[in-house]
């Protein structure tokens, strides 16, 4: 069994269009899909992150608001879960809600130590 | 970090919550920043949706989104203090004023929405604008909800709604619930307005969306609402509760699988909902102690007669009838003059109906697709077969909802 770690990016477009009955439906289905996770035995880790955030390069003497000119981009959370191999990993990111809302999911095997 | 609970949140929980803690939070601060409190609440729920799933729901769902929606609200106006001075008023003096414990939020929450209620429903704003205040700001829907349910376009809920806010802003919305005489009327008002739309959500169309049928039970959910707060006259408030819920039971009977228009007539009386009917009757039950005879209540009995038919042949219009005479005393209007034609068919025959229908007609009534159709099924019936087709196409040409113009043409044309 190998670890995946899941970048998710964007998902969130147009959320203060979104009704609060769609925010409802579409939290429940992450939640439910997490859950199935879970119970599987699949979910390692993971939290969402704050939108802001800084890039920080050269020692600090470069300090932007990032490399992210759009919403999309934005890393918004990460998770991490136990696969077969990256097809599985794969295979378990497509029941995420993210695709929703437009949103990514870059699916990377962690390098154990 | 992921929690996994057995129960989510109750359905529609952050719809209602939207409401709830708008209230709360536009009493605190004031209504001129009713716009930066909604987005403070919308904030809170992006935010819910993006944590709950990993840090499982909160004990007190509902504080939480309180609690998030006014810290953002109070960075937001910390942020404007230096233009605003309004916001740096308010700031100083609630900046360190804590949220009550959870206990007392619930009740401040609840007695917020009620006030909200009735800012919403003024008489002084149109009762379009009425509407839609009360489906944006304590219904939780977004214009694009509010257009389908309400067949309009997305941008003319959109301006109805910026119109709305500032008719709402105009008639300063911090005040009490009314109290004494004023109370019946504004009371009545509101009634009014919850009625109205539960009727929108009731009109039958095509397709049957989810959502007009979901505008219903908002408007059972607000009148539920009045009902808690039991320093409230009740009797209107039963009677309307029971009339809705009697309607609603026949919701997925009145269109056949072939998306037509069915009649009390035509309808799977095994289809209507039982438990809505005997909510109803529970209402009409508590509506009946205070000994008055109101045209809610009136209407919730005739609702009740057909409910507890076995089937349509067994109803007794007689009894029917006898509610449409006190209600013709009480409210002299001719669209119930005219409904009560229909009973008198029932029970004395087409030809007293039908002399008691041309008693009525007058100019406005023949604008009227009800008036039409009745008149349509009484020509039916005395065998004056080309003049009842006549009243059915004049029906059809005048009926707003294309499900009853097909019903009408359909009608018309079964005829030779």
């Amino acid at each position: 069994m190998k670890q995946y770690l899941y970048l998710f990016r964007g998902g969130d477009s147009g959320w203060t269009e979104q009704s609060p009955e769609t925010m409802q439906q579409h939290m429940e289905r992450w939640k439910a899909w997490m859950d199935g996770l879970a119970s599987e035995g699949k979910l390692v880790g993971g939290q969402p992150l704050q939108k802001e955030g800084k890039v920080v390069a050269k020692s600090g003497k470069v300090i932007t608001d990032g490399p992210f000119t759009e919403g999309k981009e934005v890393v918004g959370g990460y998770l991490i879960v136990n696969a077969n191999d990256l097809e599985g990993a794969i295979e378990l990111s497509k029941g995420c809600p993210i695709y929703e809302f437009d949103g990514t999911t870059e699916v990377r095997e962690l390098i154990p130590m | 970090m992921h929690k996994k609970e057995t129960s989510l949140v109750v359905d529609h929980f952050f719809r209602h919550e939207y409401g709830r803690v708008t209230a709360f939070l536009v009493r605190k601060f004031g209504a001129d920043h009713l716009e930066l409190v909604e987005d403070a609440v919308q904030e809170s729920l992006y935010k819910a949706v993006k944590l709950w799933p990993f840090s499982g729901i909160p004990q007190n769902p509902s504080g939480w989104i309180t609690r998030s929606a006014q810290n953002k609200l109070i960075d937001d106006l910390r942020r404007i203090q230096r233009f605003d001075k309004k916001a740096k008023i308010i700031l100083s003096e609630t900046e360190k004023e804590e949220l009550p414990d959870d206990v007392r939020l619930q009740t401040e929450l609840k007695d917020d929405l009620l006030r909200m209620m009735f800012a919403c429903c003024r008489p002084e704003i149109s009762e379009e604008y009425q509407i839609i205040l009360v489906l944006k700001i304590l219904c939780g829907f977004s214009n694009q909800e509010i257009a389908l349910a309400l067949f309009k376009s997305e941008d003319a809920v959109a301006k109805a709604y910026l119109r709305s806010k500032d008719k709402l802003k105009e008639t300063g919305f911090l005040e009490q619930v009314p109290t004494g005489h004023e109370l019946n009327n504004r009371l009545e008002n509101l009634l009014r307005i919850i009625y109205l739309l539960f009727n929108e959500g009731y009109k039958a169309s095509h397709g049957q969306l989810l959502v007009r049928k979901e505008l219903c039970f908002e408007a059972i959910r607000l009148t539920s609402h009045v009902l808690d707060h039991t320093s409230l006259p009740s009797h209107h408030v039963n009677s309307l509760m029971a009339l809705m819920h009697f309607q609603a039971s026949r919701f997925e009977s009145r269109i056949s699988e072939e998306g037509v228009l069915l009649t009390l007539e035509e309808q799977d009386r095994g289809k209507w909902d039982r438990e809505l009917i005997a909510k109803g009757m529970r209402h009409l039950d508590k509506a009946a102690e205070a000994n008055v005879i109101s045209e809610y209540y009136l209407q919730a009995g005739i609702a009740a007669i057909h409910c507890f038919a076995k089937d349509f042949e067994s109803t007794s219009w007689k009894n029917i009838l006898r509610l449409y005479d006190l209600l013709i005393k009480i409210n002299p209007s001719k669209i119930i003059a005219l409904n009560r034609v229909v009973a008198l068919a029932k029970l004395n025959g087409p030809d007293v109906a039908f002399a008691e229908l041309e008693e009525l007609t007058d100019e406005k009534l023949e604008t009227f697709y009800l008036f039409h159709a009745i008149r349509a099924d009484l020509f039916n019936e005395l065998k004056r077969l080309d003049e009842a087709k006549a009243a059915y196409l004049k029906a059809a040409s005048l009926a707003d909802n294309e499900l009853e113009t097909d019903y009408l043409n359909k009608k018309a044309n079964n005829l030779p």
